[in-house]
Parts: structure tokens; sequence; C-alpha cells
């Protein structure tokens, strides 16, 4: 059977690739419609020679018996956030927690195993100053602010519960992180994104006093990048890990690589890039076809933040997207019928091979999701509980009422009171904002 | 009550309401059945708020791991992986209580007042000690005439006690199968109203009530406890249970048959006295009729008057033997005093007195028979309580086996004669202070109505659905939870609910090892065959037995 054929019989097969062709059937044009077979399995051929020519591809080695009886002894710490799922609108306040799960499979029952509250916030993370009147007339808007301020909160937090357990000199072997090590921060440079609170922000970096905490310094931008150039400093291996990618940084920065060998011509680079795009195209897609169940694919540097986005370019935050570290991403495919799950660094990782070994045999004990189950277990330890939420949304209406009173001005209080009585209505059925992991 | 001093167990969770609560309880620190308690704030009826101590019972508990997902398993068996070295988390079984709310007390008041507020989440929860929790149930019940039946199923401490007012006039429903402890707990319930001199007789067909005979001077020095065996002993009021018994007993009749048989009764005139004798004298009395063809009956055949005849005949052949029976089993007791059962009608005062136990010996006799005794005997002392002039005191009547005299109307095919008179004395119990208890392993074949107007249930072990759904039918204050815990109680648990207690609890009844009848050992058949000793007429037929086997052996090769 040759390649080609070999390669577009698997795609037939792969249920994530065939999914994105019906979407792509839906949307797209007849011509992209009848070739995305072929192209897709072009680009998956090409993509394939060029990871074998830079010896790209690792098997890693799996005996669950005898793997977990040498690394038994390791103390693995697994990181996971949760934000209420209920709150009416932006200027709401947030309650949201980060958990950790450290194990340490030898150590006696006492001290083998801790779920641990790492972070937990109720109240007002962002700075609530005038909020009372920025309510936006368009519930879409609104929406999309809320969804934004609660996956920045996620992400600070998650990001700050690392930090907390460096801070701590906490002695793991390894810390892993359910999500990217380092998010895309493009989304909350938009104008109008709050800084969080002076006491959020003490509360989260002691360490961080620049500039006496002014607006600018409390933004998320300025505090998720200290956040990151202190775990960058981290004695132990820090990964982020995700389920699937819905972008393909792994393709494209190979793929730019041999561009700037010399090995692509800059034409060829270009019209490689364009058919990706316009097919949709992603890490998790073609490497679900090339690696083979136990197979990883080795870290490349890859740079998250990326200049020139039309949200970004112009705007106050430019210059800061190159401040922000490479990471280094690499693939491991757990089983058969997953896609490979994304392994991020901020630090080039030392000993590659056993570290994924490592994640490959955490994501064994999850054999049909194939995702390592350290963070399967956080991430229903982190769940924020319904009661919780609703508590949250007590304090806000109370929070909020008290203010407008306070403030004696009629057109206030009615405006508070307006906001109270919004029905959740207009909540529903929306396109769901934000990012997605 | 200190309620400072009392452990902290938990906490309360997630949503609550004024009826029920979950908690996360700590390991090992409270059990199904336990009460226990929450410190919450309601508002007053002054509008005030005030700190009341919200009191509730552990229904169920459950523990889950929720983060070990299943999935592992699989791998773990597949690689032989053990658990322990792997990251896999073991020490997080995480234990789910759920609290029916019982009520609030404020302050020292122990009286439990239903909760109009919900209790607070993330509140602790606490064990409060067995001394407080006795406390409160004795205050809660407030009962004039507490009787002690046993302690708290999860609580050994804590002593259980039901008021003995509710229970001699609200009817009592004792249920559960075949050795799950309800003779045990009538006892106990008879040793705590023989000490209130509270007059009771039980229909006692096994003889599981002689040990109160046995024991009383021992036991119950101020008391008088009676054995009566049946005497069927009948009026010419009780014409319409005579024809029944002689219809149900004899053979199948045709119509002709019966009028005969109608018409002879009102012929034959009786002052009072044995049934057997009246039914000998009848039988007699058809044959005559028969014989001399008698025109005295309008259109019935001497033919039709023979078989009527037999068929008396048949019925006294049947009540003999029961009478007999029951002799037999008497004699083996030689030593306790049987009496005949007195006239209720005329002697009332020698069944029920104050003090007394009457116990109703009817081992021996069938179904309906029984029936009529049972029946002729509480009519008449019914009629007693309900005449102007009292002459005996309210009482107590102790059915077991009630399936056998109230059962079902699709049931009782039979037109089993008590049902009527039972549900008579039961629905005008209050009035009159007739109380019953009933007593059977079959709830679901009992009369409904009769079931129904017992206002306290004791529940024990019940595997049985279709009773399980009789028994939740009958109760107003048996739940869900409680019904699900039926089929696992051991002997001598039962869930007592209704109004001898304020709200149903779990109970460890007392086992009262004295008053067991220590003369039937009537299951112990291992025990009775290694005390066997042969009757002489077997060791006299065995004498001779080897002679006349060799007799037949030889007889045998002759014919070879
Ligand atoms: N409260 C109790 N404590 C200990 N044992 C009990 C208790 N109740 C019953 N038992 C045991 O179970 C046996 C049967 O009980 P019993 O009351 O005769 O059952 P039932 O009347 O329901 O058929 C008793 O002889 C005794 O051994
Ligand atoms: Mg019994």
């Amino acid at each position: 059977m040759s390649d080609e054929v070999n390669i577009k019989n698997k795609i037939k097969a792969n249920s994530s690739l065939f999914i994105n062709f019906v979407k792509n059937a839906i949307t797209a044009s007849p011509t992209v419609q009848n070739n995305f077979l072929d192209v897709t399995a072009q680009v998956a051929l090409t993509i394939q020679k060029i990871i074998d020519d830079a010896n790209l591809i690792v098997n890693l080695d799996y005996k669950g018996n005898d793997f977990w009886l040498k690394n038994r002894c390791k103390t693995s710490c697994f990181i996971d956030g949760g934000v209420d799922r209920t709150s009416i609108i932006s200027s709401a306040p947030l309650s949201i927690r980060t958990g950790s799960y450290i194990v340490k499979p030898d150590a006696e029952d006492k001290n083998r195993e801790f779920f641990e509250e790492s972070m937990v916030f109720l109240g007002d993370l962002y700075d609530p100053k005038n909020e009372l009147y920025d309510l936006s007339d368009d519930d879409f808007d609104e929406d999309q602010m809320l969804n934004k301020k609660k996956d920045g909160a996620r992400i600070i937090f998650e990001a700050v519960t690392i930090v907390k357990h460096i801070l701590l000199n906490r002695k793991f072997d390894y810390c892993f992180l359910h999500g990217p090590i380092e998010a895309t921060v493009m989304p909350f440079t938009v104008m109008g994104f709050p800084t969080f609170t002076k006491f959020a922000v003490e509360n989260m970096l002691p360490f961080y006093t620049k500039n006496k905490l002014n607006a600018e310094a409390r933004h998320f931008i300025n505090v998720y990048l200290e956040a990151l150039k202190y775990i960058k400093q981290s004695k132990f291996p820090v990964y982020g890990i995700v389920e699937t990618s819905n972008s393909a940084p792994y393709i494209k920065n190979l793929l730019y690589t041999y561009k700037s060998k010399g090995i692509i011509s800059d034409k060829d680079f270009k019209n490689t890039l364009s058919t990706i795009k316009k097919y949709k195209i992603t890490d998790s897609h073609l490497l679900e076809i090339i690696l083979k169940n136990g197979q990883a694919l080795k870290p490349l540097e890859v740079k998250k933040q990326i200049k020139g986005f039309s949200v970004t370019s112009g705007s106050a935050w430019e210059d800061k997207m190159e401040s922000f570290p490479s990471v280094y991403i690499g693939y491991i495919k757990t089983n058969d019928h997953s896609s490979p799950i994304r392994i991020e660094s901020l630090t080039s990782p030392v000993n590659f091979k056993k570290d994924f070994e490592y994640i490959l045999a955490t994501a064994r004990l999850l054999p049909n999701y194939g995702f390592p189950v350290g963070l399967n277990i956080v991430d229903k330890f982190a769940k924020i509980p319904n009661w919780m939420s609703k508590a949250s949304r007590r304090y806000y209406a109370t929070h909020l009422l008290k203010q407008a009173i306070k403030s004696k001005d009629q057109n206030t209080i009615s405006l508070a009171v307006k906001i109270l009585s919004r029905k959740v209505r207009s909540w529903r059925n929306r396109p769901l904002g934000g990012m997605a992991r | 009550m200190d309620t400072k001093k009392w452990q902290s167990i938990g906490t309360v969770l997630g949503e609550t309401n004024i009826d029920h609560f979950f908690f996360s309880l700590k390991n090992y620190k409270a059990k199904k059945g336990d009460i226990i308690t929450t410190e919450s704030k309601i508002p007053s009826s002054e509008g005030n708020i005030i700190p009341v101590t919200v009191w509730g019972k552990i229904s169920s508990i459950e523990s889950s791991n929720a983060f070990f997902p299943t999935e592992a398993a699989q791998e773990l068996t597949n690689e032989n992986i053990d658990i322990r070295d792997t990251i896999l988390p073991m020490t997080r079984d995480e234990l789910i209580c759920k609290v029916i709310i019982l009520g609030y007390t404020f302050k020292n008041n122990l009286k439990l007042l239903p909760l109009n507020y919900p209790v607070r989440p993330a509140a602790t929860v606490s064990y409060p000690s067995s001394e407080d929790v006795e406390a409160l149930l004795i205050s809660d019940l407030g009962s004039k005439h507490p009787l002690f039946i046993g302690s708290l199923l999860a609580r050994d401490a804590v002593k259980i006690r039901i008021d003995a007012d509710n229970l001699v006039s609200r009817h009592v429903s004792i249920f559960g199968m075949s050795g799950s402890g309800k003779t045990v707990m009538v006892r106990r319930i008879m040793d705590e109203l023989l000490k209130k001199q509270y007059p009771m007789i039980v229909l006692d067909i096994h003889g599981d009530y002689l040990g109160f005979i046995q024991k009383q001077k021992k036991l119950y020095p101020n008391n008088e406890v009676k054995l009566f065996y049946p005497n069927l002993s009948v009026s010419s009021e009780d014409k319409e249970i005579i024809y029944t018994l002689i219809e149900k007993l004899g053979n199948s009749l045709t119509d002709p048959q019966k009028d005969f048989l109608s018409s002879l009764l009102e012929k034959v005139k009786y002052e009072g006295g044995s049934l057997l004798k009246y039914i000998e004298i009848l039988a007699f009395k058809a044959r005559g009729f028969a014989s001399e063809s008698s025109t005295a009956f309008k259109n019935i055949r001497p033919a039709s008057m023979y078989v009527a005849a037999r068929s008396l005949g048949q019925v006294a052949k049947k009540l003999k033997n029961m009478e007999q029976t029951n002799f037999r089993h008497r004699q083996k007791m030689a030593n306790l005093k049987f009496e005949e059962l007195p006239d209720p009608a005329t002697e009332p005062e020698k069944i029920i007195a104050k003090g007394q136990l009457s116990i109703l010996y009817l081992k021996g006799y069938e179904n309906l028979p029984a029936s009529a005794i049972v029946s002729i005997l509480l009519e008449n002392l019914f009629k007693h309580r309900q005449e102007v002039e009292e002459e005996i005191p309210p009482f107590l009547t102790i059915i077991e086996e009630a399936h056998n005299f109230i059962p079902s109307r699709s049931e009782n095919k039979d037109n089993i004669p008590s049902v009527e008179t039972i549900r008579k004395v039961i629905t005008e119990g209050r009035k009159f202070g007739t109380g019953v208890m009933i007593v059977s392993q079959r709830p679901s074949r009992l009369d409904e109505t009769i079931a129904s107007q017992c206002n306290s249930q004791i529940i024990f072990r019940m595997v049985n659905q279709k009773d399980q759904r009789a028994t939740t039918r009958d109760s107003e204050t048996l739940s869900v939870d409680d019904s699900k815990q039926l089929p696992n109680l051991a002997n001598g648990q039962g869930i007592i609910s209704g109004q001898v207690v304020n709200f149903s609890l779990p109970v460890q009844i007392k086992f009262d090892e004295e008053l067991i009848n220590d003369d039937i050992g009537n299951e112990n058949f291992i025990t009775a065959v290694e005390n066997w000793d042969e009757k002489d007429s077997v060791k006299q037929r065995k004498k001779f037995a080897k002679d006349f086997s060799n007799i037949s052996s030889i007889d045998k090769r002759k014919a070879n």
C-alpha cells in the first residue's frame, strides 16, 4: 500500500478529522469540499516526511507494573482551576478556586496524598470602580466580557498556584497544569478589560510590588507575565497539558524552521500555511494520523504571543508581547483512538523522554480518555459546586445594592435594581464566547 | 445541655431545606439511624433572629471515592498494577449522609418544634451526647406513662421509651417476617403494661406467652396471670356464627340442604353452653326428622335431611378432634394450670381484670373455629365496655398471627367471623378503651381497614416486597428511607413509628430471656432427638420385631 493510500484510509477512519470535514462541507465552497480529503492527505504526507527528516518521533516505553514500581517514589502535583458558572453579569464578583492534587504513592497513608484547595477567591477580583456605569447595552458584548473575565481569572489563578508551590519551596518531582502552560493573552488586551484589585494582586503575587501596583501593573498582561517569569525559574519541571489543539502551532513552527533553514521556499511555506488555515487543519488532526500509540513528538520552541494581530496591533500591549517567554510544545499519543495530547513547558525539558513517559503512564490509567489521570482527578476536585455559585451570586446582589444605596443617587439605585432583576434569559442560546482551552 | 461539649462530626453540604439536608461525615464518626444536630439561626415569631439547635436523624449514608475513575480499574487489572504504586487516590472515600430533620429546640427547652427555616450550608454537624439525646427523646415524647422497650439502634446508651396511652388506645401493628422479633417485642410491652396493672388478653397460638405464667411468682408477684383453653360455648344469639361454622366445617351442601339446616337451627332451641354438645343434639335431631320423613320442613326431602345430618356429624367430629389436640398439648405441660375460658357474656370479670393477664391458648384449633372463639369472646367483652355499667376495665387485646383472624377482603373467602368483630373493636377502641395490638408476618394479607386503624407501627425485618408495600401504605410516618432499611434489620431490630413515638426511630428491642417459654422447644428438633427416649409401646414392639422378621424371611426363602 502506498503511503498516500495509507494516509487517506487513516483520515477516513479518524473521527475528529471527519467531523471537521463535515463542518467544512457545510461552510466551505464546493471546491474546498471536494478537495478536503486529498488536501489533508497531501499535507499529512508532507508533514510526516519533515517529521521523519527532523527525527522528531520518539517511541516511549511503558510497562505498567514495572513503571509504577520504579516511580512510586515520585511526588507529583496536579493543578486545575474552577470558576463558578452562574454569574449574571460581567461586573459580578467571581468565585474561583484552584485545587492541587499532590501524591507520593509510596508514602504512608496519611502522607500519601493531599487534596489542597490552593487558592480560593470569592469577591471582587477585578477593580469594580465605575463598573456600575459601564454596563453594556448589548447582551452579547456583556456575555463576551464576562467569559473573558472568567477565563482571565482562571488562568491567573492557575499560574499563581504554581507560583505558590515554588514560593513555598515544595519538593515536587513533577508539576502538571490542566491547560496551556502559557495562555494566549491576546483576548485580554481589548480595550476596557478591567484591572485586578490591589488586594487581589497583593495576594496573588506577594513579591510583586513594582510601581506600587498602579493600574497598569495590575492589568492581566503584566500580572500574568510576572507569574510566568517566576514559573520559568522553577527547580522542578512544570508542564501544561492540553487535551486537543484547536490550532496548529507545532506544524506551523516546524514548517517555519524548515523555511528558515532554506529547505522550504517562502512561497511553499506561505501556500501551505494558507491551506492549513483554509481547511482548519490542526495539530491534533494531523498528528493523530502520523503518531502511533505510545509515540511522542520531541518538543519544539514556539512563540505563543505573536505580534501583529489586529486586536493587539496599535494597542498599548503590542510591545509587551515580545516579553512573554516562548513555550516548548510536544505531543504524546496515549492510546489508539484519541488525538495526541499536547505537552507544554516554559523551559526546554531536561529529561524529555523520561518526563513524557511519566505523562504517558498517568494517561494510561485513564485508558479510554487517554488523559493524565491526576489532572482528571484534580479537575473534579476544583469544580465549583453549584451551591457555592449561588452563594457568590447572593453575595454579589447585596454588595451591589449596598454600594448603590451608599451613593444615595436615585439613578444608581434604580440601575442596580435593574441589573439585579435582569433575567437570565439573554444568556442562554448564545454562542460560547471567550476562549476555549 | 451543653452543646459545646458535643463532638463535631461533619459539615452541612450544598442546598438545604426545612425537611432534610446532606452532610459530609468524618470517617467512622456516626452511623445510619444516629441522631445528630447542627446549630442554626431562625426568625422567631416575635421577629428576632434566634439561635436554635436543629435535630436530625441520619437516614442514609453513601460512601464513594469520587476521584477514582472507573476506567482506571481496567488498566490496573490488565497490567497487573498495584493501585498503591500509582498516583490514583486511595484515601478520599467521601461519606455523604442524608439527614431527615426532626425539628429544632430553643435553649434548654427540649421540645422539638417544626423547623421553618433552612439550616445553614457549611455549618458544623455535631454528635450530641447520649444523655442529651435521651433527654430530648423523653422530653419530646412528653409521655405520662412511658414504656421502656430498648435502645436506639445506632446507640446503645440511648434508651427508648414509647407512650403507653397511645399504645393502649390507638392500636399498634407489629409486622416482620417469621423469627424477626415480633413476639419478643410483644412480651417486652406486656411486661411493662403488667407493671402498670393494665389488663390484657393475648391470643396465643404457639404457646409463646406461657413464660408469663411460669415466671409469674418471680417476676410479677402483684399480677394475676391466667391461662385459658377455649371452650366453644355459644348461646342462641350466636346463631349466625354457628351456621357459618357448620357450613364451612362440614360437607358442602345444596340449597335445600342449607334451608333445612337453618330451619333446624330455628327449631332446636338451646339454652347456651358447649357448641359441640349443641351440634351433637342437632345431628341427632336431624337424623330423627329424616327417619320419620318429617313434613315439618316444607319441600325438603328426607334424603336432604340425611345429608345435613351426616354433615353435622362431621362438624362434631372435627370439633372434638381440635379440642383433643388442644388437650394433648396442654397435657404436655402438666405443671401449668389451664382453666376453661369463662363465659365472656356472663363472667367477663374473670377474663379482664385490673392487673391480670389472660392467655388464651389456641393451639390445635383450625382457623375457622379459632376465629369463631375469638369473635364470640371479643364481641362480649366489647359489649361490656360499651354498657353504661362498665363491668370490666379498659383492656388491650393482642392478636398473634393476625392474618388468621383478620384476613384481607380478597383472602377472606370463608367469611371469617372475627373480621367484623375486630373491625368494630378497633374502630371504637378509642372511645371504649378496647385497644388492639396486631401481630403478623404477612401484613399484605391483612384486612386493609383494620390495619390502617393502627396509629403506630413497629416493623421488623421484612424482605417480601408485597408486605413492605402494605406496611408503608398503612403508615403515615414511615419514610421511604426507613422502608429501604427493612430487609437488612437483624433479629430484634425494628423501626417504630406513629403516635407511640414522635418520629420514627430504629430501635434494638430489649430481649427478656426470662420470658421465653422454656417448656416448648418446638423448633429444636435436634435436641429433641438427642434427648429422645423411646416410648414404652415402641420398646414393646421392638422386643418381638426380630422374631417376626425372622419368620417372614424364612417364609420368603420358601417362596423362592
Ligand atoms: N430483641 C432481641 N434481641 C435478641 N434476640 C432477639 C430479639 N428479638 C428476637 N430475637 C431472637 O429471635 C428469635 C425469634 O424471635 P421472635 O420474637 O419469636 O420472632 P417472631 O415472633 O417475629 O417470629 C428469638 O427467639 C430470639 O432468639
Ligand atoms: Mg412470633
